[in-house]
């Protein structure tokens, strides 16, 4: 996935400055936050709250194609074209802790794999299987989830037009849109902390009966590794791929032109992450790093900052920009690239540090 | 403790110098007996330090950055999803296939697990073959089946059967009188696309860990065979035998050291077949379509479709997987439970560590000492998890020892603890209950424990 040397360099570091500091295992800071604070608040406000805000907006992208597909307009398809999007801005943003069920329960690929099998996609849409809900379960990943709806929603070059729109390819959405909004209740429930043998409570129980996280430090661990993962997915995955190869077919969201918005939300999830932030602002790390060393907490924040504004600055669609906007792309890869290290060199070690 | 676990890695003079001074304190305390220099670096110095679902799919802390980039390029090859062909990208999907990328079962490079009654094969497939042996001393294919059941096609080709699992239960009990249950998967194959032939065997087989590979592989078979004792002069119960399993590169029978009867020799030979059985991706090694003379073949001439270097990278993705440090090694209770399992003959097959050979082409895996709970050697495991399916010289009785490095993570890597070759333990205790064959002197002193014994055991392998 990524290689931890830096991390054992910093880890490293982090021994020497706690041996020279051995007598004084008391604090003299006075944390402003507990541990379980940050733990209880990344659980509900960010993890559960940006899953069930998925979960409503599958739901409404559900029945907005329900309506279409009763009554075809330009204002109906520009609707649900838009609540692509938005489905898509959350679940992107809780990619930034791509653990517990959308890992372990094998929902992020069954939800989010590209490139679509478009071959596959037009031999069902030709033929006469019934589209129920068993039947998309059934399928490859690659023939379900956000990407073949967005490939039929939007259309191969991005100029699908309402009046495209086959009763077949219709039907069709309405069945993967059902099959998602399912998938995502599944990960709003998982947790879900009113559902007793939910992910919330393995992860709010870190180091107190967890089965899943033995302490609280190994919970920690766990968010701060996939803040850098996300970051390492986007700058070397998402972008350095189709970058480095040249090759546009390799891009995430490539019919509706989404991927820097994508990408941009995949940053802004580790932001949410960091300040223990979803919609509602609650404990989070950021408390934490504030309290004990605030020159960290700045530079993070600068760090999250340039990785966003350096998206923006690549104006073109991602798959013109790889050829069109060479330096910008390359900007915001290095930006993120820079985030990550940060997030491993010394916020990893931070935590490991203060949290036992 | 924690954060000087936390920086154990490289050879750090003063670093082995505080450590090496609470061994020796400990060590004045008579706990430690089985304690063994160093033994939380699992992986060596190919060790890595994270306990999280990421815990498996760390590259080596240690690689030049060429051999990084090759790994890079692997990773994505393991996270493709393939397509039907023709496709721009990712094509040649089947026809018939088990799972549509390596990450689909190998979720977080970690372990696959077994349906629940009803619901479909996910991460498991099922091995099949009918009595005799091919060309090369391996399993018989079923003709118009194959070697491996694909109950999944793409769309217009046949899969080749339905698979339904049903579970029995079974109840057993402890020597303190407690008691325990155990599930016992029946898998049920039906509607198949032809007729079945009547003396048809088959093999349940869970998508196993992929970490650590490089290193087990750099085990040099000399020290492999070291552990050997088919005929069983020592007279411990215990035979241990080799596989020796055919190359299909060179042509010659090897040593086995991949697959629950360790039916093949080597990461790339594994992989190459993974991605022609279980996707339907032709490939270097294996050039024909899983499906060749059957009628769901696809008849295009788009073979192969797996490059050789993409391959390359694959294989040298895995073998670059580093191995997670252990937790609470030194833990009192874990170094109890470390010395039941020794006591109880487990470390007889599950071998503590050995030591990698010198590579002074590969210096990464050279010469480190590793601690992967294996010999290597396929053993009589008894009856009851008997799939009565030769594969190579491993008869229908005898599995591979599997590595147990890495396992206490299975929970927050894959979100559940079965284990076993179909994943019918549904714990680690589970697992040790199923042992039997030349395991069963081994399994009587785990149920002849106390609770509490046996707890401090499952606490040792949790620490693995």
């Amino acid at each position: 996935m990524k290689n931890l040397n830096q991390l054992i360099a910093a880890s490293i570091l982090v021994l020497t400055l706690v041996s020279c500091n051995k007598d004084d295992n008391n604090d003299d800071h006075v944390a402003a936050v507990t541990d379980q604070q940050v733990m209880n608040e990344f659980a509900n406000t960010v993890a559960y709250g940006a899953y069930k805000e998925l979960s409503t907006a599958t739901q409404n992208m559900h029945q907005d194609i329900i309506a279409f597909q009763t009554n075809p307009t330009a204002a109906g398809l520009t609707t649900c074209q838009a609540d692509w999007k938005a489905v898509r801005k959350t679940w992107e943003q809780t990619e930034a802790f791509l653990f517990g069920p959308a890992a372990t329960e094998n929902i992020d690929p069954r939800i989010d794999t590209w490139p679509v099998n478009f071959v596959d996609l037009e031999t069902i849409i030709s033929s006469t299987d019934v589209l129920d809900e068993t039947y998309i379960n059934a399928l490859d990943d690659a023939l379900k989830g956000f990407h073949p709806a967005e490939y039929l929603l939007f259309g191969l070059n991005g100029t699908k037009t309402y009046q495209d729109f086959t009763p077949r390819e219709l039907e069709f959405l309405t069945a993967l849109t059902l099959n998602l909004k399912n998938l995502t209740g599944q990960l709003s429930q998982g947790w879900n902390p009113a559902v007793s043998n939910s992910f919330y409570h393995d992860f709010t129980t870190a180091g107190n009966g967890s089965t899943v996280f033995p302490s609280k430090q190994s919970a920690f661990e766990e968010m701060v590794n996939a803040m850098s993962g996300i970051c390492d997915e986007v700058a070397n995955g998402k972008m350095g791929e189709p970058f480095v190869a040249q090759d546009p077919s390799l891009e995430e969201s490539p019919y509706s032109k989404n991927s820097i918005t994508d990408f941009t939300n995949n940053i802004k999830g580790v932001q949410n992450v960091y300040l223990g932030k979803f919609n509602a602002d609650g404990y989070g790390l950021e408390d934490m790093v504030r309290t004990h060393h605030l020159a960290l907490d700045t530079e993070i924040k600068q760090k999250i900052a340039n990785a966003i504004s350096s998206l923006n600055a690549v104006t073109d669609p991602f798959g013109e920009a790889i050829i069109s906007q060479p330096t910008q792309v390359q900007n915001a890869i290095d930006a993120i690239n820079a985030l990550q290290a940060i997030i491993d060199d010394e916020l990893l070690p931070f935590v490991q540090e203060h949290i036992n | 403790m924690r954060s000087l676990f936390n920086t154990m890695t490289n050879s750090k003079p003063l670093l082995l110098l505080a450590f090496a001074s609470i061994f020796m304190a400990c060590e004045k305390s008579g706990d430690i007996q089985t304690y063994e220099e160093n033994e939380w670096l699992s992986g060596g110095s190919q060790t890595v330090f994270i306990d999280g679902n990421g815990a498996y799919s760390q590259s080596f802390p240690i690689l030049d950055a060429a051999k990084q980039q090759v790994h890079d390029i692997g990773d994505l090859g393991f996270e493709s999803s393939f397509v039907t062909a023709p496709a721009p990208l990712h094509s040649g999907l089947g026809p018939v296939f088990n799972n549509v990328s390596c990450i689909s079962c190998h979720i977080g490079d970690g372990r696959g697990k077994p349906p629940l009654p009803g619901e479909s094969l996910q991460s498991l497939l099922i091995r099949i073959s009918i009595p005799g042996f091919d060309a090369h001393g391996g399993p018989m294919p079923v003709p118009g089946f194959g070697g491996q059941l694909q109950q999944r096609a793409v769309n217009g080709a046949m899969p080749e059967a339905e698979v339904q699992m049903v579970l029995n239960y079974i109840t057993g009990y402890f020597a303190d009188g407690n008691s325990y249950q155990l599930t016992e998967p029946e898998f049920i194959i039906q509607n198949s696309y032809m007729p079945m032939p009547a003396n048809m065997m088959f093999s349940p087989r869970v998508a196993p860990p992929v970490f650590g590979l490089g290193l087990l592989e750099a085990v040099s078979a000399e020290d492999v065979l070291q552990y050997a004792d088919e005929n069983d002069k020592n007279s411990d119960g215990i035979s241990g035998k080799p596989n020796y399993v055919y190359n299909a590169v060179t042509g010659t029978m090897d040593l086995g050291r991949f697959g629950w009867k360790a039916g093949q020799p080597n990461v790339k030979q594994q992989s190459a077949g993974a991605y022609n059985e279980d996707m339907g991706i032709t490939n270097p090694i294996y050039s024909n379509e899983s499906c060749e003379l059957q009628p769901q073949h696809d008849n295009l001439n788009d073979d192969k479709e797996l490059t050789d270097s993409l391959l390359h990278a694959v294989a040298f993705y895995l073998q670059t997987l580093a191995v997670p440090a252990r937790r609470n090694a030194d833990n009192p209770e874990v170094l109890e439970g470390k010395n039941l399992f020794m006591y109880s003959g487990c470390g007889s097959c599950h071998r503590p560590s050995m030591t990698t050979q010198m590579n002074m082409a590969f210096p990464e895996i050279s010469n480190q000492r590793i601690f992967p709970y294996t010999d290597m050697l396929v053993h009589d495991m008894g009856a009851g998890l008997a799939d009565l399916r030769p594969e190579f010289r491993a008869d229908g009785f005898e599995w591979r020892t599997p590595p147990l490095w890495g396992i206490g993570l299975t929970k927050v890597v894959n979100g559940h603890t079965n284990f076993l070759h179909d994943g019918r333990a549904r714990s680690l205790a589970e697992a040790i209950l199923w042992h039997g064959g030349e395991a069963a002197t081994s399994q009587q002193k785990f149920v002849n424990m106390t609770e509490d014994e046996r707890k401090k055991l499952i606490k040792f392998l949790e620490s693995l």
